[in-house]
């Protein structure tokens, strides 16, 4: 038996394999111009946060551990350098640390948070995709019903998020200061979702990536 | 297909991402075994079915899953007030 | 634009086309309608291109078989129903006023088996009068079992168009849209109102059904401003391109009005391009959610019933003046007008300027004397005042018009009958707003006797309707309200300042007198004795056939209605129902408003399945959810089966084994060694917080305050009503820590279930809920050498049974990687659940894999899972129980918490009497008399197979397979009062007259004592 871990993300099969989509010319195909890319975000650390955020010490704690104020406004984010904050529900929030250690993280949130907490590692249930490209509005409107354009744009360090229905699942989407989107999607759902964006992007010409 | 505005997520969203929780302001009875069979079953099956103003639970079971209340006429589908969980409306059938 | 001869597409000598103008030159179109090669040029519809090559009849109506030709320009017609295409991507029951020519369409008529120049119907139409209405309730229902007979010639002689038998090679989608001011139609109000919107900043979207913008306009000779109408239009459509606010979508359709301002709109892609191809969009559906709406659909010219007015010639007369001015083609020779009104004189200046003759205009006002009637006279043309059409006559084509004086009220001939010989009569009695999509809102249609028609009702959304759509019929009021009303829809969305003092758009245009509102014109004989006047073309309903409606009972529109079928085609009563109504109301002797009309629904128009199922086709239907180990599967060769939107092995078949080899094969490796199976999918919640134990103690039957760290329970929830809804295993992860498994279906509902009494009930309980379903990869390792293969990839927990007991879990790590393991069993056997982070689950899976390869371990499937539960009794929500099942049903009472301090949920209802009722329906095992016989789930059971049918019913199988371990069928079933009935014989009479006797026994066919899993 081998002693090499291997970890395998939910659209690890999707890069260079896989070819049924329409319009296969057009897929992953480094070399030719695609209107929609789909890109899969490298495994990260990602833990469900719940608490009170009338409790002014929970707040600071949260943003003292993680160096990111915790979004209070609904459908906002905050983030800094590799670290997201997406706000959830009203006590109920996204922790998203890139390259992070979710135990590392929840051990240290629970030796500074006191009280009525829950924080959970969701890291193995979920993950992240870019969408980016000048068809990403298009793309969007097919698959969702929630209004993006209404978005103000975001900044480096914050943004919007919404959790809505996409296609016949469901995801966690939120803007990017370089007018991409990233959605955060549930793991059982991303091969669904991956099969879904290929043809919505295919009269656009689309590709996936892997981070 | 209604216009919902969850009162946690504080704007207007697709009744395609709530879930319709039944009539509101519901009360279980504290101490369910004093309670006769008839009793029991007003709490358990008996419910207003309002022609016109009408209270009723919904959950935001695709959004931020937190239930919260509206008043809806059941006659125009007008909602005419969402509110949350353990408030009062502002509006009721007696003041139209 | 002028034809070019280089052109391969030459345009052949123009006598094969009479009634195309030469003026109107183009690019030639060559088409085939019912197999004739036939040619139009660019810009035709299919309609008018059937005109200008002089095609009279189009199609046969549906009752009587009349030979029909094209009647109206747009979405009103309802003679020219066409099937566009052939084979897979054919289409049925398109309008020819609709369809733009493309090269290469093919069109034929959907009415008219075997021709539309011969056909069977046709002889039923020479018994027309035999035929009243309610004809074919009345006749053809009785024997009942013919009827089916009957519905088939019926429809096949008819016509209603084909679907294509095979799949669609077309690609539909949707997209979802938001916008501030939505505006439907693209005339010169609905123009007007984009244009003020769009100078608000407002997001905006203009609709409208026809290839280009302009509506009425394209068809006009008027000016605005000093432009020709068509290039007024054209700069207008110009400025709105400009905006980047703006979305213009031409070829598409508003179809229906719903709640809250929600808005379809069906956009036609590539059908006018004639191309199949899987890479376009050949249809749209756009869902608009719309801030403010303006409605600014326009109006319906009325047609006039008279006498066999379906014969192919008899036309509206703004349709006719839209074929001479939009597409250059006189749909005839000799013209007679009818109308009673100003308006349609337009048709008599349009057709004079072709050069054909104007035979005559008859008017049923005793004195026309406006602008244009004199302009009419001044070019020496005939006006005939104070008459009426009465009869058209001819067979395939018009021949002659019959006139007469009629009295002032329009209700009786006053005169002698003269005839006036023509080929072609242009028709109006006044125009109808086009009001349906106010009426889908819910709005009720308002009668107003000064412009003879329903205006839209009251607003109950956020829309205003503006320009002939509310009854508004001349240009400069049209622009004038257009332009109003998309400020007003601008500044409620927040854009703008409202209304305010728009510039005056110069206009052109004739004053109008008075029109004369006149429903039914009067024949010289009684209108039941009088050759048919046609009210509902499409449907062959005749004013006669309304008045009998009403003397054989009828009042409510809506009834009459639906016995006549007025207003029942697929053109929806467009151009018949005001007719209708007001026919109705004559008989009823009542008045218009008081009759009112029928209600709109969506759609305004056909729509297609296509587009109805956007990408929601194929491998995207419905979503299928894989676990980290599907691939691993899916290299296996398992058969799959799908468990809520799950796709689960269901079983490994080896070469040449049939199901029941593969499960059987399966089973016994469990009983005899060890099996691993794929137990992701069940529901996972994470439970935090300081009342978690007290709260998941009011949600079970049983209590969780006093489960240690460490440990695990099973128990069941129940609905208020005291019946099963879930179950399942949760475990105490550390001090105010729980994790709660649920059935694989149940997840969500359960997670809902518990948030709602948290949240609504019982908000002081401090307690928060996460679902971990999709974060733990979750392989169930079990069969007596379970521990031996645990134990080579996991080497820092103590496996003995005395340190890892049964109900007990640990963490530790498994292939190297964090894992928490359960020794929970749902086989019997010892059993350990091993759960690690779903990115790892294909290693773990397959490192678990190697471990066993000693002991033979064996992937099983759901199927195995269900025969191995089975065996041992234990139940399935939602297979064993049904919602009506309470623990006592099942034989559970021992995960009851009787001495539960707190009134769980459901705990009241098991005492309501009927749950104490002795002859509930009770879970028991059943045993075949014969032991290979495997009894049909679902078979219901019955103490006496002897007795008449229909026998009493005693209960039913719930669960059935057959066990290789123990080598006889094995059944669970519910029967009433079942647990008092341990040794009795049952009967399962089947559907194929076999009758299967079974003995009723305990529930646990294998090891009773449970001693298995815990070793």
């Amino acid at each position: 038996m081998s002693n090499v871990i291997k970890l395998e993300s939910p659209l690890n099969y999707f890069h260079g394999s896989f070819n049924k989509s329409s319009a296969p010319e057009r897929l992953f195909n480094d070399q030719i111009d695609c209107d929609l890319v789909i890109k899969e975000a490298p495994l990260s650390a990602h833990l469900n946060l719940r608490g009170n955020a009338d409790d002014s010490h929970f707040c600071s704690a949260v943003a003292k551990v993680l160096a990111v104020a915790l979004p209070l406004q609904p459908g906002t984010y905050q983030r800094n350098a590799n670290t997201s904050i997406y706000w959830l529900g009203p006590s109920e929030w996204l922790i998203v640390q890139e390259g992070g250690d979710a135990a590392a993280i929840e051990a240290r949130l629970r030796e500074s948070l006191e009280g009525h907490i829950s924080i959970v590692d969701v890291s193995g249930g979920q993950t992240c995709i870019n969408l980016r490209g000048v068809a990403v509005a298009t793309v969007l409107k097919k698959s969702s019903i929630y209004d993006f354009e209404g978005w103000a744009a975001a900044t480096p360090n914050s943004g919007r998020v919404a959790q809505t229905p996409f296609a016949k699942a469901s995801a966690a989407v939120s803007n990017r200061s370089d007018g991409s989107y990233d959605l955060v999607i549930r793991r059982s759902f991303a091969d669904y979702l991956a099969q879904w964006l290929l043809d919505a992007g295919a009269e656009f010409g689309v590709r996936i990536e892997q981070g | 297909m209604l216009l919902i505005h969850c009162p946690h997520c504080q704007e207007h969203r697709e009744e395609e991402e709530f879930s319709y929780g039944g009539e509101a302001h519901i009360v279980r009875p504290l101490e369910p075994e004093a309670l006769n069979d008839q009793e029991w079953g007003d709490y358990l099956f008996f419910r207003t079915n309002s022609r016109g103003i009408h209270h009723e639970m919904w959950y935001h079971s695709v959004g931020c899953r937190r239930y919260f209340n509206a008043t809806r006429n059941t006659v125009t589908y007008e909602i005419l007030e969402t509110y949350k969980t353990g408030t009062q409306p502002t509006i009721t059938g007696a003041k139209l | 634009m002028s034809s070019n001869r280089e052109s391969p597409n030459q345009v052949r000598p123009n006598q094969e086309r009479p009634n195309r103008l030469p003026t109107h030159t183009g690019t030639a179109i060559d088409f085939t309608f019912n197999g004739v090669a036939l040619q139009g040029i660019a810009g035709d519809t299919l309609a008018s291109a059937l005109l200008a090559n002089g095609v009279n009849v189009v199609g046969r109506s549906f009752k009587y078989g009349r030979p029909r030709g094209i009647f109206g320009h747009g979405a009103e017609e309802p003679n020219g129903i066409i099937q566009l295409g052939s084979g897979a991507g054919t289409v049925p029951n398109l309008k020819a006023t609709q369809v733009e020519l493309y090269q290469g369409l093919e069109a034929s008529s959907v009415n008219g088996w075997p021709s539309v120049n011969f056909d069977v119907m046709g002889l039923v139409g020479a018994f027309g009068r035999l035929m009243p209405p309610g004809f074919y309730y009345k006749t053809f229902m009785y024997p009942k079992k013919l009827w089916m007979t009957y519905e088939h010639f019926i429809r096949k002689a008819a016509g209603l168009g084909a679907t294509p038998v095979e799949a669609d090679p077309d690609s539909y989608d949707k997209l979802n849209q938001h916008c501030d001011v939505l505006v439907v139609g693209a005339g010169p109000a609905g123009l007007v109102a984009a244009r003020e919107a769009a100078r608000t900043g407002a997001r905006v979207i203009i609709a409208d059904e026809q290839s280009e913008f302009g509506g009425s306009l394209l068809a006009s000779k008027q000016s605005i401003d000093g432009l020709l109408a068509t290039d007024w239009v054209a700069s207008l459509a110009t400025e709105l391109k400009a905006y980047s606010n703006v979305q213009l979508l031409p070829r598409s359709t508003v179809f229906g009005y719903y709640d809250h301002n929600f808005l379809t709109i069906l956009e036609r892609r590539t059908d006018h391009l004639g191309l199949t191809s899987a890479h376009q969009v050949r249809q749209r559906i756009h869902r608009v959610r719309a801030a403010q709406v303006v409605l600014a659909t326009g109006a319906f010219e009325r047609p006039l019933v008279f006498a066999h007015n379906d014969i192919p010639g008899v036309m509206l007369a703004s349709s006719v003046s839209t074929y001479v001015n939009r597409y250059g083609v006189a749909p005839g020779n000799k013209l007679v007008l009818f109308t009673t009104n100003d308006n349609a004189y337009q048709t008599a200046l349009d057709w004079h300027q072709t050069g054909r003759e104007v035979v005559a205009v008859i008017d049923t006002r005793a004195d026309p004397s406006g602008d244009i009637v004199a302009a009419v006279k001044a070019l020496g043309i005939d006006v005939i005042a104070g008459h009426g059409l009465i009869e058209a006559q001819g067979r395939k084509r018009v021949k002659r018009a019959l006139i007469a004086p009629i009295n002032k009220a329009g209700t009786e001939v006053s005169g002698a009958v003269r005839a006036l010989d023509c080929d072609l009569i242009a028709c109006s009695g006044g125009w109808s707003p086009a009001v349906h999509l106010s009426s889908h809102t819910g709005a009720k249609p308002i009668w107003d006797e000064s412009i003879v028609g329903f205006r839209p009702g009251k607003s109950i959304q956020q829309e205003r309707s503006a320009g002939a759509c509310r009854g508004t019929f001349d240009l400069a009021g049209c622009l004038a309200e257009g332009a109003s009303a998309g400020a007003v829809a601008a500044s409620l969305s927040g854009y703008g300042e409202g209304n305010r003092q728009f510039p005056v758009c110069a206009v052109e245009e004739f004053a109008e007198q008075p029109q004369q509102a006149l429903f039914l014109v009067p024949h010289t004989k009684s209108t039941s004795r009088a050759p048919s006047q046609f009210v509902d073309f499409q449907l062959d309903v005749s004013a006669s056939a309304i008045e009998l409606a009403v003397r054989e009972g009828f009042e409510s529109v809506e009834h009459v209605k639906r016995y006549t079928a007025l207003g029942f085609g697929t053109d929806q009563g467009k151009l018949g129902n005001i007719n209708g109504m007001a026919i109705l109301a004559n008989a009823l002797e009542q008045s218009i408003a008081e009759t009112g009309t029928t209600i709109f629904r969506p759609s305004y128009t056909p729509t297609t399945f296509g587009a109805i199922a956007g990408r929601d086709v194929n491998n995207l239907f419905d979503p299928e959810r894989y676990t980290a180990m599907h691939r691993w599967h899916q290299e296996r060769g398992a058969e799959f089966e799908n468990v809520g939107q799950w796709k689960r092995p269901w079983f490994f078949p080896q070469q040449g084994e049939t199901m029941q080899d593969a499960v059987n094969r399966e089973g016994l490796a469990v009983r005899n060694s060890v099996g691993i199976l794929d137990a992701t999918t069940l529901g996972k919640i994470d439970i935090q917080g300081p009342d978690a134990a007290e709260f998941i103690t009011r949600m079970y039957s049983n209590s969780y305050l006093k489960l240690a760290p460490g440990k695990c329970r099973y128990g069941v929830m129940l609905k208020e009503d005291g019946m099963i809804f879930d179950d399942g295993v949760c475990a105490c992860l550390g001090e105010n820590h729980y994790l709660m498994f649920t059935t694989t279906g149940g997840a969500a509902g359960v997670l809902a279930w518990l948030e709602l009494w948290q949240q609504t009930e019982w908000p002081d309980l401090q307690v928060y809920f996460t679902s971990v379903t999709d974060h733990w990869t979750t392989a169930t390792v079990t069969g007596p050498n379970a521990r031996k293969v645990i134990a080579k990839v996991c080497s820092d927990i103590e496996l003995s049974n005395e340190n890892f007991a049964f109900m007990d879990w640990r963490d530790g790590t498994v292939a190297g990687v964090k894992a928490r393991i359960f020794r929970i069993s749902f086989t019997g056997e010892l059993s350990y659940e091993v759960n690690v982070p779903a990115h790892y689950g294909r290693h773990v899976w397959e490192a678990l894999m190697a471990a066993g390869e000693e002991f033979n371990i064996t992937p099983y499937g759901t199927e195995t899972m269900h025969v191995l539960r089975a065996e041992k009794g234990f139940i399935i929500v939602g297979q064993d129980t049904d919602g009506s099942m309470t623990p006592a049903d099942m034989n559970m009472d021992w995960v009851v918490g009787k001495n539960k301090t707190f009134s769980f949920i459901g705990k009241r209802s098991l005492q309501r009497s009927d749950m104490l009722r002795q002859n509930r329906k009770q879970l028991v095992g059943l045993k075949t008399l014969q032991a290979e016989t495997v009894l049909p789930e679902g078979a219901q059971i019955v103490f006496d197979d002897k007795q008449a049918i229909p026998m009493s019913m005693q209960g039913h199988v719930t669960s059935s397979y057959y066990s290789a371990s123990l080598g006889h069928s094995i059944a669970l079933a519910v029967v009433k009062g079942g647990h008092s009935r341990l040794g009795q014989i049952v009967h399962c009479p089947l559907a194929d007259g076999r009758s299967i006797a079974a003995e009723i026994v305990s529930s646990v066919f294998y090891d009773p004592q449970g001693e298995r899993h815990h070793v």
